[in-house]
C-alpha cells in the first residue's frame, strides 16, 4: 500500500519536474495577469493606468 | 580375520560373521553377544532387545558413500546418561573400510576411524569444555566440541566391530565443525579414538528405501496410552522420539520408555495455555508439522522475569523444530550444527552472516505441557545467548549438567551439550494462517530480530532521484543553449523626489514560447540601492508579466576587516510566456533620487536553472526523511530492550 502510494506520488513528481522542464515553466516569478481591453485600446503607457489601473494604485 | 559360521556358545544356535572386520555377533535367538577371539568364542552376556526408534534403516540395508557400496551390517543402540538413546551402525564397505553411522533426532552422520597424528594431544575428558576447538586432528575444518556425557551399551544386532559389552559405559565427545563436518572422540580406551566425518542425508547414502514392510508395520504415527497416575486417556503424537509427556487430564509428567509410561511427579496446574493447541497441524515452510509439546520458560534480568513460550513442532520426515513466542512475536525455529557457527565476543557468523549479541541469560523451564524428545524437567536451566540479524535470530543454549558417578574418584563430574539453533521472524498474522488460529494478540513493541519492513524506500528514493536525474540531463540536452532576446542600458533622470519614479518602455522585441525567461539587471551601485518593477507586456494578447529586480550593492571595513553585502546584479526568473512581441516595461526608484541610474538589463531565454530540480528533489525525500526518523526510532525501540545497548543495526539486509 504504502509503496503504491509513494511510487505514485514519485512518479507524479518526477512527470511534473519533466513537464516543467519541457514547457520551461518556473516556481514563483511574479504576477502574471491580463490587460483590460480598453487600456490596450486606449494606451497602456499612461502613468495612471500602471499606478491606479493594473495594479491597483501604488 | 575370515568370515566365520559357528554356534553361539550360549544357545547354540548358529552365528555367522559375516565381515571379517567383525568382533562381536549378536546371537538373533538369545541375544547374546558373542566376541571371537583368536581362540575360541566368547558370550559377553546377553544384550537387551533394541527400542524402536522409528529409524528408516536396518541391519543388511545397502548404500554407497563416496560412490564405494555398503553394507548396514550390525547396530548398536546408545543410552544417554540423561535418558534417550541413539542408534549407531556400522558400514562394511566393499573396499574394506569401515563406517559408523550415527542415528540420533532424526540426523544421520558418518565417521571413519582416523589415528591420532604423531605429535598431536587430544584433551582428557576432564579437560573437555564445551565450544573449545580440538587442535591437531586430520580434518580441513576446526573441530569443537559439541556434547560431552557418558554412552551405555544398551542392545545390539547384527555384527559389530568391537568388542561390547552389554551395559559397558565410556565418556565420549562429539566434535561438530564447519559445512556438517562432525567427529567423536571415544574415551573407551587410551589413548582415545578418534572419529571423523560429516553429516550426511539418506539421500548422500544413495538410500532410497529407507523402510522394511515389517518396520513399517511396526512404526505407528500416534499412540493412544492410558495415565499411569489418573487413567486418563493419553495421545503421543510421536511415540517412537517422545521421552517425556505431560498428561492433560492431571498434569503429572511423564517419562515415556518404549511407549510405557511412568509417573515422575505431579505438576501444579499450569498458568500458561498454549495459544495453538497441541495436535494443531500447520502449514510451515518445510512442510506440514504438528505441535506435540509447549513450554514456558523466563530468564530474570535485573530482577525482573520475563517469559515466553516455545510450542515443539513434529513431522517424522521433517524431525523437530520449533516456534517461539514472545512478547506476541513469532519465530520459527530449526537446529543447526554447532560447527557452522563463528562465534566471537559479541558477534556469530553463521552462513557468511554477522549476527550482533542481543541477550545473554541463563533460562529456566516454567511449564511443560505435552511431548518432548529429551527429558525435560521444570526448573531445567540452560545459559542461552541470542544474536540478531533481522529477520533472523541465531541462539545459542549451553547445557551443563553434575552427573553423580559414585564410582569415580571425581564424585560429581559436568556433562553437557552446546546446541545452535536458527529462528526466522514470523509475523504473527502468518502464525494464524498457518496453523489456522485466530485472534492472536498483537505485539506492541520491536523484537530482536523484527525486520523493519520499509527497506523498500531507500531503493524506491534512489531509484527515483536517478529517474530525476534523468530527466534533468534530457530535459537540458534538449532544450538547446540559453538566448538572449533583449538587452538595453537605460539611463534614468533624476527621480522628482524621494517617493518619485521613471519609467522605461522598451520598443517590442521576439519571445519564443515553451521557453523560461531570465531578466538580468546590473546596476554600479556602491553602498546604495536600485529597485525595479518590472513587465513584460503582450501587445497582442494583453498578457502582462511582472517581476522584481532588487540591485543592492554594500561593502565597507569593520575592525580591520572587509565586507560586503549583496551585489551590483539581480535576476528574475519567469515561466515561459506565449510567443509574441512583447514590451519591456521597467519602474526605477533608487536611494539617491537627485542622481541620474544607468540600469544595464538583458532578457534572456532558454536558461538552465537548478532551482526546480532541488524543489522536486526536496518533493521526493519527505517521505524517505520521514521514513529515516522512523527506522531510527525502531531501532532504539529494539535495542532498548538488549542488555548490549543501543545504536542502530543498519547492516540488516531484511526485507518485506
Amino acid at each position: 500500500m504504502l509503496k503504491a502510494l509513494y511510487t505514485i506520488f514519485a512518479v507524479g513528481v518526477v512527470s511534473l519536474y519533466s513537464v516543467a522542464a519541457l514547457l520551461g515553466w518556473e516556481i514563483g516569478g511574479g504576477s502574471r495577469r491580463q490587460l483590460p481591453p480598453d487600456a490596450r485600446q486606449n494606451g497602456y503607457r499612461s502613468f495612471h493606468f500602471w499606478h491606479y489601473g493594473l495594479h491597483g494604485g501604488k | 580375520m575370515s568370515v566365520l559360521v559357528a554356534n553361539c556358545p550360549s544357545c547354540g544356535a548358529p552365528i555367522e560373521f559375516k565381515s571379517g572386520q567383525s568382533i562381536v555377533v549378536i546371537c538373533q535367538y538369545c541375544h547374546s553377544a558373542v566376541a571371537r577371539t583368536d581362540r575360541e568364542l566368547k558370550d559377553l552376556g546377553k544384550v537387551a532387545e533394541l527400542v524402536e526408534t522409528g529409524s528408516p534403516l536396518d541391519v543388511g540395508l545397502r548404500g554407497t558413500f563416496k560412490d564405494v557400496p555398503f553394507e548396514l551390517t550390525g547396530r548398536a543402540q546408545l543410552g544417554h546418561e540423561m535418558g534417550g538413546q541413539w542408534d549407531e551402525w556400522y558400514a562394511t564397505f566393499s573396499n574394506g573400510w569401515l563406517g559408523w553411522l550415527a542415528e540420533a533426532q532424526g540426523r544421520f552422520y558418518i565417521t571413519f576411524q582416523y589415528p591420532i597424528p604423531e605429535g598431536t594431544y587430544v584433551p582428557t575428558f576432564e579437560q573437555l569444555q564445551l565450544g573449545q576447538e580440538v587442535y591437531g586432528l586430520p580434518w580441513p575444518t576446526k573441530l569443537m566440541v559439541a556434547e560431552t556425557g557418558r554412552a551405555t551399551a544398551l542392545g545390539a544386532k547384527g555384527e559389530i566391530p568391537y568388542l561390547l559389552t552389554p551395559g559397558e559405559t565410556y565418556d565420549y565427545a562429539d566434535l561438530s565443525g564447519a559445512n556438517g563436518a562432525f567427529g567423536t572422540i571415544d574415551y573407551n580406551q587410551t589413548p582415545p579414538l578418534i572419529f571423523l566425518g560429516q553429516q550426511v542425508t539418506l539421500a548422500d547414502l544413495g538410500i532410497t528405501t529407507t523402510r522394511t514392510p515389517e518396520k513399517e508395520e511396526r512404526r505407528v504415527d500416534a499412540a493412544q496410552l492410558g495415565c499411569p497416575n489418573c487413567g486418563g486417556p493419553l495421545e503421543l503424537r510421536a511415540p517412537d522420539k517422545t521421552e517425556r509427556v505431560t498428561c492433560p487430564n492431571c498434569n503429572s509428567l511423564l517419562d515415556v520408555n518404549q511407549g510405557k509410561l511412568q509417573f515422575l511427579k505431579a505438576l501444579e496446574k499450569p498458568w500458561f495455555q498454549p495459544v495453538i493447541p497441541l495436535g494443531t497441524t500447520g502449514e510451515v515452510p518445510e512442510g506440514k508439522m504438528t505441535v506435540i509439546g509447549a513450554m514456558a520458560r523466563s530468564v530474570t534480568i535485573e530482577g525482573t522475569q520475563y517469559f515466553w513460550s516455545e510450542y515443539l513442532l513434529y513431522q517424522p520426515q521433517i524431525g523437530f523444530r520449533w516456534l517461539v513466542n514472545s512478547d506476541d512475536h513469532w519465530n520459527y525455529v530449526r537446529a543447526i550444527p554447532p560447527g557452522d557457527v563463528y562465534e566471537e565476543t559479541k558477534t556469530a557468523v553463521y552462513d557468511n552472516k554477522s549476527f550482533r549479541i542481543f541477550q545473554d541469560a541463563q533460562a529456566r523451564v516454567e511449564i511443560v505441557l505435552g511431548e518432548f524428545y529429551w527429558k525435560v524437567e521444570t526448573g531445567e536451566q540452560v545459559r542461552g545467548v541470542d544474536y540478531v540479524k533481522p529477520p533472523l535470530m541465531l541462539s545459542k543454549e549451553v547445557s551443563t549438567v553434575y552427573v553423580s558417578d559414585p564410582n569415580a574418584k571425581k564424585k560429581k563430574r559436568t556433562t553437557g551439550e552446546i546446541n545452535w539453533s536458527l529462528g526466522t521472524y514470523m509475523p504473527v498474522q502468518e502464525i494464524e494462517k498457518r496453523f489456522s488460529v485466530t485472534g492472536l494478540p498483537r505485539p506492541s513493541n520491536v523484537a530482536p530480530n523484527q525486520p523493519y519492513k520499509h527497506w523498500w524506500i531507500y531503493k524506491y528514493w534512489l531509484a527515483f532521484i536517478v529517474l530525476l536525474g534523468l530527466a534533468g540531463v534530457l530535459a537540458f540536452v534538449f532544450a538547446g543553449s540559453t538566448s538572449q532576446a533583449y538587452s538595453q542600458t537605460v539611463n534614468f533622470a533624476p527621480l522628482p523626489n524621494e517617493d518619485g519614479t521613471q519609467v522605461f518602455f522598451s520598443e517590442p522585441f521576439e519571445l519564443k514560447g515553451r521557453r523560461n525567461i531570465r531578466v538580468v539587471g546590473q546596476s554600479p551601485v556602491q553602498n546604495t540601492w536600485v529597485y525595479l518593477e518590472g513587465d513584460l507586456i503582450n501587445d497582442e494578447t494583453g498578457v502582462v508579466q511582472s517581476f522584481p529586480i532588487d540591485i543592492s550593492y554594500y561593502q565597507g571595513v569593520e575592525d580591520g576587516e572587509s565586507w560586503s553585502e549583496g551585489g551590483q546584479s539581480d535576476s528574475a526568473y519567469t515561466s515561459s510566456l506565449p510567443a509574441g512581441k512583447y514590451v519591456l516595461r521597467l519602474e526605477g526608484q533608487w536611494e539617491k533620487w537627485s542622481q541620474p541610474a544607468v540600469v544595464s538589463v538583458q532578457v534572456e531565454q532558454n536558461v538552465t536553472r537548478g532551482f526546480n530540480f532541488l524543489i522536486a528533489l526536496i518533493v521526493l525525500s519527505i517521505g524517505p526523511v520521514l521514513m529515516i526518523i522512523y527506522h531510527i526510532g525502531f531501532e532504539r525501540r529494539r535495542w532498548s530492550e538488549s542488555m548490549f545497548g543501543g545504536g542502530d543495526d543498519s547492516d540488516d539486509d531484511d526485507d518485506d
